[in-house]
Order: C-alpha cells, then sequence, then structure tokens
C-alpha cells in the first residue's frame, strides 16, 4: 500500500520544515513548562494559543507539497509513469502527513512532560497522563484540518487554490478561535471552529466530554482523508 | 493479433472547440507511429489518455487489449514515456533523478541508462536545476528508454535539443525500433519523422485528418514531381504541347514542373532527349509538403 521510493522523496522534501517547526513547538512548551508553573497555567498559556498557529503553519504548507504542487508543477508525471497506482501515491502521502503530525506532538508532549518534571520536580500519573491527552487532542484536531487541506490538494490543479482554499478554512479557524477568546460578544464564534472540538477545560478538569469531541475530530480526519485520495484516484491529471 | 494501442472514438471535450474528437487510431506492434499537429491541436491530449492521466468523454484507448485508464498502473510495466512538459522533482542531479526512477521501476540494471547517457553526451551529474532546456531534455529521453520498455510514448520528445542531438535521438529511436519496440510519438519535427516513422497521423483541431503511409513519400512514392528548365523558348513552348501533367508554368523562366509516375519516366526523358534542357531536377515530395496540402485543403467544423 506505500511506496517506500516515494515515502523516502517525501520525508526528504518535507523535512525542514517538520524540523524547524517541531522543535519551535517543543522549544515553547518547555520553556513554559521548565519555569516549574502548574499544568493548568501552562496549559492556558501553551495549549490554548500557540501550537495551533504552528502545526498550522505546517499544515498549510505541506499539504500543499502533498499532491497539489507535484500536479501543478508536473513532477507527479514521472512518478506515475511508473506501476504506482494513483491510490498508492494518495495513501502514501496521507500516511507521511499524518505520521509526521504524530511524532511531531509526540515529540511535543515528551518534551512537555520532562521539562514539567525538572521545573516543577516532580509529575504525578494523572498529570502525565492530561499532558498526553492534550497532545492526544492537538493531534486528533490537526489530522481534521490536514484532512481538510489534503482534500484540497487532491481536488485541484493549481496550488493556489489549495493554499486559498485549505489555507482559508484552516486560517478561518485559527482566527475565530483566537476572537472568541475576546469575551463574552464574540463567545459565539466558538461554535463556527473545528479548534473548540479541542477541549482542553474537558482534560483538564477530568470530565469526559472531550471522548465524544476527539471521536468527532477523528471522523472529520477519516473522512476527508478519505474522500481526498479516491478523488484523486477518478479525476482528470494535467500531466 | 499484432495491434498493441487502440484508439477508439476518443473525445474529450475541453470547451470552447478545445479537446479532441472521435479520434480512431490502431497501431500495430513493432510499428513508429507519428502524431503531428500544429500547438493546440490536441497531441498531448491523446497522449495523456494513453497514459491514462485522463478519462476519456466517450470512447476508449486500450494498449495490449488493456484499458488505458482503468490499468493505468500496470501497463507503466511495458510502457516508458516523455511528458510534453519537463519538469523534475525535487532531487540534486540528473543521475539521483534516474536512480529514483530506477528504484519506482525497480529497475536493477543501469547499463542501458550508462549507454544511453553516454550516446546523448548528457553529464547527469550536473544539478537539475542548472540544467539547459536541452539536458533536461536529454535526461528525460534516458528515463524512458533505460527500463527498456516495449511500448513508447514520446510526446514532442525532441523539443531543445541542437541538431546534432536530434541525430543521436533518431539513431536512438531507429535502434529501439529494429528491437521490435512499438513508438509513438508526436513532434512538429518534420525530418524526424520522415526518418523514423512508417506512418504519421496529421491532427487538426483535434480530429485527425489524415493518416499517410510514409511509403508514400520521401521518393518513395511512384508519382514524382520534376522542375525542368529549358535553354530556348521554343524547346519550352514545344515541351507544353506534348501531354505532360503540368503542375506550373514560369514562362519567363522557360521553367516547368510536372507530375509523372515512374512508369512514364522513359517518356519524358524520349521528349527531353532531342530539347536544350538547362536543368531538370527532383522535387521530393516531403511530409511537409503533404501536411501543408491536406491541412489546408482540410475543414474542421
Amino acid at each position: 500500500m506505500i511506496s517506500k521510493t516515494l515515502m523516502k522523496q517525501t520525508i526528504k522534501s518535507n523535512l525542514s520544515l517538520w524540523l524547524v517547526l517541531t522543535g519551535l513547538q517543543a522549544v515553547m512548551v518547555a520553556l513554559v513548562a521548565v519555569s516549574g508553573t502548574n499544568l493548568q497555567q501552562t496549559a492556558l498559556a501553551y495549549y490554548n494559543m500557540l501550537p495551533g498557529l504552528i502545526s498550522a503553519i505546517y499544515v498549510i504548507v505541506t499539504s500543499n507539497k502533498m499532491i497539489a504542487s507535484q500536479v501543478d508543477k508536473g513532477t507527479l508525471a514521472y512518478v506515475l509513469s511508473t506501476p504506482v497506482k494513483r491510490s498508492k501515491v494518495a495513501f502514501t502521502q496521507a500516511t507521511f502527513f499524518l505520521g509526521s503530525l504524530f511524532i511531531m506532538f509526540s515529540i511535543s508532549a515528551g518534551a512537555h512532560i520532562l521539562s514539567h518534571y525538572i521545573g516543577v520536580g516532580s509529575i504525578s500519573g494523572g498529570e502525565v497522563k492530561a499532558i498526553l491527552l492534550l497532545n492526544v487532542g492537538l493531534f486528533v484536531l490537526n489530522a481534521a484540518l490536514s484532512g481538510i487541506c489534503f482534500l484540497t490538494s487532491c481536488v485541484f490543479n493549481l496550488s493556489k487554490y489549495v493554499t486559498a482554499v485549505g489555507g482559508g478554512i484552516v486560517g478561518s479557524f485559527m482566527i475565530l478561535s483566537i476572537m472568541a477568546m475576546f469575551g463574552e460578544s464574540f463567545h459565539w464564534m466558538r461554535n463556527l471552529t473545528l479548534v473548540t472540538l479541542f477541549d482542553i477545560d474537558s482534560v483538564l478538569s477530568g470530565s469526559s466530554d472531550y471522548i465524544w469531541k476527539f471521536i468527532v475530530l477523528a471522523a472529520v480526519a477519516t473522512v476527508t482523508y478519505i474522500i481526498g485520495s479516491i478523488a484523486f484516484t477518478k479525476r482528470d491529471l494535467p500531466l | 493479433m499484432d495491434e498493441i494501442i487502440k484508439i477508439q472514438n476518443l473525445t474529450k471535450d475541453f470547451g470552447q472547440g478545445r479537446g479532441i474528437f472521435d479520434v480512431n487510431l490502431s497501431i500495430k506492434k513493432g510499428e513508429v507511429f507519428g502524431l503531428v499537429g500544429i500547438n493546440g491541436s490536441g497531441k498531448s491530449t491523446i497522449m495523456r489518455h494513453l497514459m491514462g492521466f485522463l478519462r476519456p468523454d466517450r470512447g476508449n484507448t486500450s494498449i495490449m487489449g488493456k484499458d488505458c485508464w482503468k490499468s493505468a498502473a500496470k501497463l507503466k510495466k511495458y510502457v516508458g514515456y516523455i511528458p510534453g512538459e519537463i519538469s523534475f522533482p525535487d532531487v540534486h542531479s540528473g543521475l539521483d533523478f534516474l536512480k529514483l526512477q530506477a528504484d519506482y521501476m525497480s529497475l536493477n540494471s543501469m547499463a542501458y541508462a550508462n549507454e544511453l547517457v553516454e550516446r546523448l553526451n548528457l553529464d547527469p551529474t550536473a544539478k537539475l536545476k542548472r540544467m539547459s532546456k536541452g539536458m533536461k531534455q536529454k535526461t528525460a529521453i534516458v528515463n524512458a528508454f533505460m527500463s527498456d520498455s516495449d511500448i513508447l510514448l514520446l510526446d514532442e520528445a525532441t523539443t531543445g535539443l541542437d541538431p546534432l542531438m536530434q541525430k543521436s535521438f533518431i539513431e536512438i529511436v531507429q535502434n529501439e525500433k529494429k528491437k521490435g519496440k512499438t513508438i509513438f510519438m508526436s513532434s512538429h519535427m518534420f525530418d524526424e519523422m520522415e526518418s523514423t516513422c512508417d506512418r504519421v497521423a496529421f491532427l487538426k483541431n483535434g480530429e485527425i485528418i489524415h493518416v499517410v503511409d510514409m511509403k508514400t513519400i520521401l521518393g518513395k512514392e511512384t508519382m514524382k514531381e520534376y522542375k525542368i528548365e529549358f535553354n530556348k523558348q521554343a524547346d519550352y513552348s514545344e515541351f507544353l504541347t506534348r501531354s505532360f501533367d503540368i503542375t506550373r508554368r514560369q514562362d519567363e523562366y522557360s521553367q516547368v514542373t510536372i507530375h509523372i509516375s515512374d512508369s512514364n519516366v522513359d517518356r519524358l526523358f524520349g521528349v527531353l532527349s532531342t530539347m536544350d534542357v538547362r536543368f531538370i531536377s527532383h522535387k521530393p515530395y516531403t511530409l511537409e509538403a503533404c501536411f501543408k496540402e491536406i491541412y489546408n485543403n482540410t475543414e474542421v467544423v
């Protein structure tokens, strides 16, 4: 199902951005947590605002490179002139995209746990669980956002449309979630963005609300990745 | 059944009169088949259907009896391709690119690739980004031929090549033909087609207007054109009274162009033997002349 050659090639051409943003994100959470603040405050300062923005940049830039820019530039012609199926191309790229996000948040989770331990001096099982859950939440959120962008990357022939539509949707979700923090009168905006389903309060308070919300995000990711891949295998390619 | 590529009623309408309309072609195993047409006449669109990149609106294309759209990936084991537009993936050098492609194709030996590199005088270690158009084209040519595929689809393979390299390319194509490969190529270089193709199809506004057998072209034709100039006006006038098929008269030069079949050429020399001829020259019927003639005389709705 996966083309090893394509996977190697995809990793090579996306590694630098991934490294920079993964590193940045891990350093940021570490800097907050190592100061010895408690989990609640770290969550407020870090999980509420920043990682969404960093990973959103990664999602928007990378989604375009997954399929659309290769169609736009015509480089995909060389891959598809070999016995590699389109479905294999889509599956390989999707695996890379989701895998790279998974590793990105695993590293952040590790950095948070380690720096919390260093900063506070101890860490409880409950705190480890909460940190892991927060990063699982960020992962499913970004999986959903990347799914939307991946879908646009599969459907459009031109990179600029992917950036406009996929980037536009993810960007608006981010802006809406930030706007909603600016007081009661903007609070309704929370209902318009997927970011709201990343329910930090529920994770920290120990309620089980987050479970269905995470499942919805995972479902959005699954559906968009599958529709995108199918659309890619069925459409005309101007190569 | 030696038919290897089949295109039936292929139609792809891009709107505004662009696209290809009801194209029918049948290419035999071992044949070199050319496709000529001006820019935008639909050459690449036909190629893209054969590659399974485009899905026909109507009709179908098949290679070795398999549908080009449904069995696209499977067929690539037997097909080498040069795309109309060359744009390489994000790798360092030409050699890296060729190795990458060999990897996709599970190709073990680069021996033939090296031979081609040598023959095209290509420096494969050059950086892809700094390559000239011709060098990129050469790299694409090596890529298409190196897996020794039975079928080759070449979409304007010589664009950007200098005349010397065009010759090398023609030699490579002729060589592949000797090996029994089936080659389907589009081009607007008539001389390139003349020296390689068995048959050539003319494409106008997305429709095939004519398929010419190269046996009837380039001196191999039985009807030939000769241009004759006389030293004396009297001979000229005398010649005009003999019943030859005269296609052009230039009274001021005492010059005449006639159309005559090989079987009648004795009669021509019989007549000329008593006359004062300044020169006689054979005007070969080229593919280009044939194309122009048919192209201008065919109306496509």
